[in-house]
């Protein structure tokens, strides 16, 4: 967005995005799939198979150190459950302006993922919160258990679309 | 007449053999929060052995609102109030990356005074936002005048946001493509005054919390927070900072006017309680300067783009993050082309503190657990969401 | 049928009659002979030679003259001395101003007003006091609250412990010479006394914590075993040198023996290391570790509401205003001071000589000080952790506390103070 402030500086960092979309498709050629390269964002849709070999690539050669965000969104018309990492740099100079976002796309019917935990400790209560708000199993994570809800929730998971909160029906 | 202590009226307490959750002998299991002087809406299980703390395993959730939910029942504009309810002592600082998200989905352009407002008016919230910190880390640490003074304080600050927007907390200032209404025209004025008035204060500070020995006796060393440790659980804002990275998003992100202002990422090496305490103390006087460099630059102009009556945003994604006081605080929105989001969510600082949290609790003395619980900067409301 | 909702005004009035009946019923055939069959049982008191009978108290209604020679006799006898000066109920006295004080203080540190409206607006000559009422008003406020006994609590303990405590505080003062004579008991030991009365507190602290069947007045009560018996080791070897200067251990012969100097002049360490003590005996911010409330809600005070907390607090000030008084009387001279005020006469008979008020005034003065110092220790300090507090008292506070018995020892030996000096 030129209206950001941020658009001459945008165009010089689209190399660095270019740069980490190049050093991943070279790693893992299509097994990921380059969603899109916006400034200081690029994203990667992975399959829960290699999550973890691509976390682990991410962190250790990339330099994306830190979990900012793990979000899920729900597709009830593709029947799918997205679960986004949001990774941040720290350590990495180069790169630390940039979000690296990868993306894994579950059946909404049986949403089983590996946990990141052994990868990024700081997404276990992220995670949590994506079980009980979208019901997406993390395999591996050692508390899987009510975070947010209330202790008797026993209705569908709330961020799914079709939860209605009360009153608000379409 | 016995005096046992009734050991079935007291869950967890058992001296003899293990207790439900199979720990050993002589662990005290409190329940800190959410009804204790010293938790907030938040609940602590902590587990001690002595007064050393074997696990500490956080329970928020308290005050729980489905912020995320209720922004996809709202459109973009009626989402701007209610999303600043977790966080009203920053309200500016939590909304921030929500309407600069906005105006990149909806394609609204700012105009440049605005942004300057926005400049301004973050950095009074954050100055707001760490004086309150600050006063109940001294009622944490037991020192009264610690919480009284920078609560005094504070209510120049608010003064001054209150002239500019209208409202003491939650101002409900930034809105897509600009901000509400412009600033009184004293306000430059004022707030230059004010600020100057409290940058002097600030140096009282030191003299009588920070050079206290007993204050330094409780923090410094306290609840150490290795580099390593701190990237890798995603500490984030001052916490990191007192680690001794210089991660500020101010910097390694500009958004509106920052890379044109001229001001310091501060950051200390010790990762103790003390240097997470320090750390804010040496931003505001970064934020200050801020302020007074906006205020100086600051030009004149229209402060709003003129919206329709329900702004559509573009199907796609983005994600926009920005340093609050606590912090960084990204929201992450999707947009399937109508005028509510499809799905909003935030990432909140005070939530990526909760692991960092258990990590420093556990092996801390019970007395520690204050200093370590308070210097997280966290937050429960925000972090509940 | 007559039930609560139907009124009227002539069953009113029929039950204010009702109500008189029986109060007169009561008054004439029980109350009065009751008082009669006492009088003529019981002598009345003899003071000064003057049998105190009814008809003497009714001439003094008419002729208070009559009374002026029985006041200082009264002034004299134990009961008074007990109850009234020096004892409970000036110690209160005291404890209230001192509430109001540390409100006033706090407040005044902390860029606040304090309490201000309560009883303002009552009274004209409570306007420039602005809200002193409102010690009265939380005592209210703690009477009519009920006092919660925990399900699981040892309930005979739980109930007696806060009134251990008033007793134990209250035994404190009656050791403490206010002016000269002026004494409930002059015992030739009372320093010693005073600590067999201070060990009084770590048990019953402990026992109210234990009684209390929950968790966090356990943790507190353990805390406050800790600090108050490793407190007592220095807050006794402070005073050790005083008692060798003054080669006595009655609080009376210590403060004689400072008529040429005070003794904070010459063992200022030992003053030092007393306040400390004296603080953290007094659980007093730095050292509330007891009752920290961000780490253990209220520590050993948590289960304890309505007026049975009102009484723990009233003890810690009585309390805080013995150890201020004992301060006083060991370090800084007791009641010597200029012999200034006039004496107090009643009907040309003295009551109080010229010397006595004005050692009375300078005893207050100098312990309002004292208490007033602690409480700008409580505006500018915040907690100290349990594991600090103990290194301190049993590494740097006792081994000040030895330094201080040598130097009391070295200007024995030399020569510069002691026995007939």
């Amino acid at each position: 967005m030129s209206q950001q402030g941020q658009g001459q500086a945008s165009t010089d960092q689209l190399t660095v995005e270019k740069e980490i979309v190049d050093r991943v498709i070279a790693r893992f050629g299509d097994k990921v799939k380059l969603a899109y390269v916006k400034p200081r964002r690029i994203r990667f849709n992975v399959s829960k198979d290699i999550i973890l070999e691509f976390a682990r690539y991410a962190r250790d050669e990339l330099g994306f150190d830190h979990p900012i965000s793990v979000a899920g969104v729900d597709y009830p018309k593709n029947k799918l459950i997205d679960v986004v990492y949001h990774i941040g740099s720290c350590t990495n100079d180069k790169f630390r302006s940039s979000v690296l976002v990868f993306a894994v796309q579950l059946d909404r019917d049986d949403p089983v993922m590996p946990t990141l935990i052994p990868i990024y400790r700081g997404v276990e209560y992220h995670e949590r919160e994506t079980f009980e708000m979208l019901g997406v199993i993390f395999d591996g994570h050692p508390r899987l258990e009510r975070l947010l809800l209330p202790e008797d929730w026993a209705d569908i998971p709330p961020l799914r679309k079709d939860f209605h909160t009360k009153g608000r029906e379409e | 007449m016995g005096l046992e202590i009734d050991r079935e009226r007291i869950p967890g307490f058992d001296v003899e053999g293990k207790d439900a959750d199979g720990m050993d002998k002589g662990i005290l299991t409190l329940s800190v929060g959410p009804q204790h002087p010293g938790s907030g809406h938040f609940r602590l299980i902590v587990k001690v052995d002595g007064d050393i703390i074997v696990e500490a395993l956080p329970d928020p959730g308290y005050v729980h609102r489905g912020e995320e939910k209720m922004c996809e029942y709202r459109n973009y504009i009626q989402n701007i109030p209610h999303l600043e309810r977790p966080m009203i002592a920053d309200s500016c600082g939590i909304l921030y990356p929500y309407v600069l998200a906005v105006e990149e989905i909806c394609n609204i352009p700012v105009p440049e005074r605005a942004k300057y407002i926005r400049v301004i008016m973050a950095e009074l919230n954050r100055c707001i936002f760490e004086l309150y910190w600050l006063g109940i880390y001294g009622i944490f640490l037991g020192h009264s005048t610690m919480f009284m003074w920078p609560m005094a304080d504070r209510e120049l600050l608010i003064d001054l946001a209150e002239m500019a927007s209208g409202a003491r907390v939650t101002h409900a200032y930034f809105v897509p493509g600009g901000v509400r209404n412009d600033v009184p025209d004293a306000f430059p004025e004022k707030a230059k005054r004010h600020l100057l008035y409290f940058r002097n204060r600030l140096k009282e500070y030191k003299d009588i919390f920070y050079d206290n020995p007993l204050f330094q006796a409780r923090t410094v060393g306290v609840g150490i927070l290795r580099r390593e440790d701190a990237i890798n659980l995603g500490a984030t804002g001052p916490v990191l900072r007192a680690s001794g990275v210089e991660h500020d998003i101010r910097k390694v992100e500009p958004y509106d006017v920052y890379d044109e202002l001229d001001f310091k990422v501060i950051t200390m090496n010790e990762g103790d309680s003390f240097a997470r305490a320090y750390v804010p103390w040496l931003e505001m006087y970064e934020s200050v300067e801020i302020a007074l460099q906006a205020l100086e630059r600051m030009p004149s102009g229209p402060v709003r783009t003129k919206l329709g009556p329900n702004p559509k945003g573009a199907v796609g994604e983005v994600f926009k993050r920005v340093e609050a006081a606590r912090g960084e605080l990204a929201y992450y929105l999707v947009s399937d082309g109508n005028p509510k989001p499809y799905r909003v969510k935030l990432s909140v600082p005070s939530f990526r503190e909760i692991p960092v949290m258990a990590h420093l609790l556990k092996g801390a003395k019970l007395a520690d657990m204050p200093s370590i619980y308070w210097s997280m900067n966290y937050w429960p409301v925000e972090a509940d969401r | 049928m007559s039930t609560v909702s139907e009124f009227t005004f002539s069953n009113f009035v029929k039950s204010v009659l009702w109500l008189l009946f029986w109060i007169l019923i009561i008054v004439s055939l029980i109350a009065l002979p009751i008082i009669f069959i006492v009088l003529f049982y019981v002598p009345p008191p003899v003071i000064n030679g003057v049998e105190i009978n009814p008809y003497l108290l009714l001439t003094m209604l008419t002729n208070p003259q009559v009374g002026a020679p029985l006041i200082r006799p009264t002034l004299e006898s134990l009961f008074f001395r007990i109850a009234v000066f020096p004892g409970f109920t000036f110690a209160a006295l005291f404890a209230t101003v001192l509430i109001f004080a540390e409100r006033k203080t706090l407040a005044k540190m902390q860029l606040r007003v304090g309490p201000y409206h309560a009883g303002r607006e009552a009274f004209w000559w409570a306007n420039s006091l602005g809200g002193f009422l409102q010690l009265i008003a939380d005592l209210l406020k703690l009477l009519g609250k009920e006092i919660i006994v925990p399900s699981g609590a040892d309930k005979p303990i739980f109930w007696a412990a806060p009134a251990v405590l008033v007793i134990a505080a209250a035994g404190l003062i009656a050791l403490i010479p206010v002016a000269p004579g002026w004494v409930i008991a002059d015992i030739d030991v009372s320093l010693l006394a005073v600590f067999a009365l201070l060990g009084f507190f770590p048990l019953t602290v402990l026992l109210a914590s234990y009684a209390s069947n929950s968790k966090y007045p356990f943790i507190g009560g353990l805390r406050a075993l800790y600090q108050l018996i490793s407190y007592e080791i220095p807050l006794i070897l402070a005073v050790l040198p005083i008692v060798i200067l003054a080669s006595t251990l009655s609080l009376t012969g210590i403060v004689e023996a400072q008529y040429s100097y005070w003794f904070i002049l010459l063992v200022p360490i030992g003053a030092f290391v007393f306040f400390v003590t004296a603080l953290a005996e007094l659980e007093r911010i730095p050292f509330d570790l007891p009752e920290a409330e961000s780490e253990i809600v209220a520590g050993w005070l948590t289960e304890y509401s309505g007026m049975a907390y009102g009484l723990i607090q009233l003890a810690n000030y009585i309390k805080m205003y013995a150890l201020s008084a004992l301060f006083t009387t060991l370090f800084l001279g007791g009641w010597i001071g200029p012999e200034f005020l006039p004496s107090i006469e009643v009907f040309n008979v003295q009551v109080l000589s010229s010397g006595e008020v004005s050692s009375i005034f300078w005893f207050t003065i100098k312990t309002f000080g004292v208490a007033l110092f602690m409480i700008i220790v409580r505006g500018t300090n915040p907690r100290v952790k349990i594991d600090v507090l103990l290194r301190v008292g049993w590494s740097k506070l006792i081994a000040l506390s030895f330094i201080n018995v040598f130097i009391a020892v070295a200007l024995l030996y030399l020569g510069v103070v002691g026995v007939g000096h």
